[in-house]
């Protein structure tokens, strides 16, 4: 270590420093989760339907009431499986993008600019990055515990049959977590209010949840909704998800998975210099 | 380890400290040391510069140049290591509202990597010094102004730092609170931590200061002690003539005669002197016909509008 440094020329030594304190501390970043988790303990049941609930009632809706009413028409699309069963592992991804962004969006702002509680932390030991990465760690988590809860009932209920796919499913909702909290983490993190919140969820959330697969395949929209689908996350996650639901193979399984870390990746990122910007003035 | 033989090292140690956003200059090439166990002040009207030093002390805004060192260390490559030693409260409340009071202080002994056991066994001692065990289960909310001022603190000391470090501490805090908050920080300065505060009040600087900078418009005008800048900057006595009416159409020959030096305010005039009894004698002979006078020792409130022309709160 010192030998390296007695030949390193000071500057670029002095750069490294300052690389050093911007980048996220190996394990410090963990006290920021269990930050989260202590308020967490104390504001669990406001959550509980949006997280638990929420998504059993839509699946409960649209799998069982619309697919009675798609009866055998059904089968020409979802390869023989019940409507119930094509729609679930999709839900559950896109419940778990719709959790991720909620949970990166006002409590994430709160903290930055209205109880401003970031302010205090990166003030201490811990940097910027070690908050943006444990603010996203604990909402990839916290959505992951949501999906499992969702796949266990689909195992219960039987409309899942194979507890290798539904853990496969969990880690697809936990890649899809990622791929949207990050992003909107970043996104959040530049807000001074919670106007532009609206937007996200109406232009871009919701739409997402009916065009990527979810309810009908992907192939039925038109060409350039096609490639506009596949460029966001979730079509990804719906893709991958539903592959370890039916047990059906994936051509590009991996490109999938790859697309879903690039967005979860590159959100972070954004995050971690977006929100420097803003505190470290 | 730093403050080993040689001379006594500076905890803080600033040499043509300088910040700019854009073309707006914030700090312009300031230079001051904060010694060891000392209670030091920044004193200058809002906007001169004194929060914007603080964050490059305390590690959360990089300067744009000079030198800066807090233990002999530069910030901008060391920032974690020194904000590991250096507690910071916040102008403005940045407590957890949902958390408890105790709890807040327990989650933020984690971010200096303490242990549970002894994160627990502070928390209690702090609650106590800062009066609030008895609130420890309670939620932050609904908390008085004050009480939350005194958690901030409590939770800034969590790790016990060697530096604390508080912008405005007692801004709209009604006077009972302020006094107190006064009482905690000077027993915490007699236990040996290193106080840097800003501030806009000068009887909250004068009370509390052993050493102090006085800013304005990014630069510092004056340092020393308090007693020292008063001595040196303003005379021993003021008299203060009011005129409701404006002072505008006041001779400024007859204001000169009056004491050794005059500042004129809008409706005020402020007369340093020897003799602030004999001064009023002297003005009401040159047939001045001020509303009401009084006459008081002179202020760091003197010193400041001695040195820029302006009052501490305009």
């Amino acid at each position: 270590m010192s030998a390296v440094q007695s030949v390193t020329p000071l500057r670029s030594r002095s750069r490294l420093a300052a690389i050093r304190e911007a980048a996220p501390h190996p394990t410090l970043w963990r006290h920021v989760v269990g930050y989260m988790l202590a308020v967490y303990r104390r504001e669990w049941q406001g959550s509980v339907f949006s997280a638990f609930i929420h998504p059993l009632v839509v699946l409960a809706g649209l799998g069982i009431g619309l697919g009675v009413l798609v009866g055998d028409k059904a089968a020409a699309i979802t390869g023989g499986v019940s409507y119930v069963a094509y729609i679930a592992p999709a839900l559950m991804v896109s419940s778990a993008m719709e959790l991720a962004a909620s949970e990166s969006a006002w409590p994430i702002l709160a903290r930055v600019a209205w109880v401003r509680i970031y302010h205090a932390i990166v003030a201490t030991p811990l940097n910027a990055a070690d908050v943006m990465v444990g603010a996203i760690a604990f909402i990839v988590g916290k959505v992951t515990f949501a999906a499992a809860f969702f796949a266990c009932v689909l195992l219960l209920t039987g409309i899942a049959s194979s507890p290798s796919g539904a853990i496969g499913m969990v880690g697809v909702s936990l890649l899809t977590a990622f791929a949207f909290g990050a992003p909107m983490v970043a996104f959040s993190v530049t807000q001074k209010s919670d106007q532009g919140f609206a937007f996200i969820f109406r232009l871009i959330i919701t739409p997402l949840a009916f065009f990527s697969g979810t309810y009908f395949p992907i192939q039925n929209l038109p060409f350039a909704a096609q490639i506009l689908s596949w460029c966001t996350p979730l079509a990804h996650g719906v893709a991958l998800s539903r592959s370890f639901a039916l047990g059906t193979p994936l051509t590009f399984g991996w490109l999938h998975v790859g697309a879903l870390l690039l967005w979860g990746i590159g959100g972070t990122i954004a995050a971690i210099y977006l929100f420097r910007k803003r505190m470290l003035k | 380890m730093t403050n080993s033989a040689v001379e006594p090292t500076a905890l803080i140690r600033a040499r043509g400290l300088t910040k700019a956003f854009g073309a707006r200059t914030a700090v312009a090439g300031i230079d001051f040391d904060v010694r060891d166990g000392e209670f030091f002040g920044f004193l200058g009207p809002n906007g001169a510069g004194k929060t914007t030093t603080m964050r490059m002390i305390a590690g959360v805004s990089p300067r744009t140049s000079g030198t800066l060192e807090i233990f002999g260390k530069d910030p901008d490559l060391h920032g974690s290591e020194i904000r590991g030693q250096i507690g910071v409260v916040h102008q403005q409340e940045t407590l957890d509202m949902e958390l408890s009071v105790r709890e807040n202080l327990l989650v933020f002994g984690r971010f200096f990597g303490m242990d549970r056991a002894s994160i627990a066994t502070r928390a209690d001692e702090l609650l106590e010094l800062f009066q609030l065990s008895d609130r420890a289960k309670d939620q932050v909310e609904p908390l008085s102004g004050g009480m939350k001022r005194r958690l901030s603190i409590a939770r800034s000391l969590i790790a016990t730092p060697r530096i604390l470090m508080l912008d405005e501490p007692t801004t709209g805090l009604d006077p009972q609170a302020r006094h107190l908050l006064w009482d905690a920080l000077q027993r915490l300065k007699r236990g040996g931590t290193t106080i840097v505060l800003t501030t806009h009040y000068m009887d909250e600087a004068e009370q509390l200061c052993d050493r102090l900078v006085v800013m304005d418009q990014a630069k510092i005008v004056a340092e020393g002690s308090p007693r020292q800048l008063i001595a040196e900057h303003a005379s021993r006595e003021v008299l203060e003539l009011r005129f409701p009416n404006g002072t505008e159409s006041i001779d400024a020959k007859v204001l000169e005669g009056i004491g050794d030096r005059y500042e004129r305010l809008a409706e005020r005039v402020i007369v340093g002197c020897e003799n602030g009894e004999a001064a009023h004698a002297r003005a009401l002979e040159h047939g001045l016909n001020p509303e009401s006078w009084l006459v008081r020792r002179s202020s760091l409130e003197d010193v400041f509008l001695r040195l820029t022309g302006r009052t501490l709160d305009e």
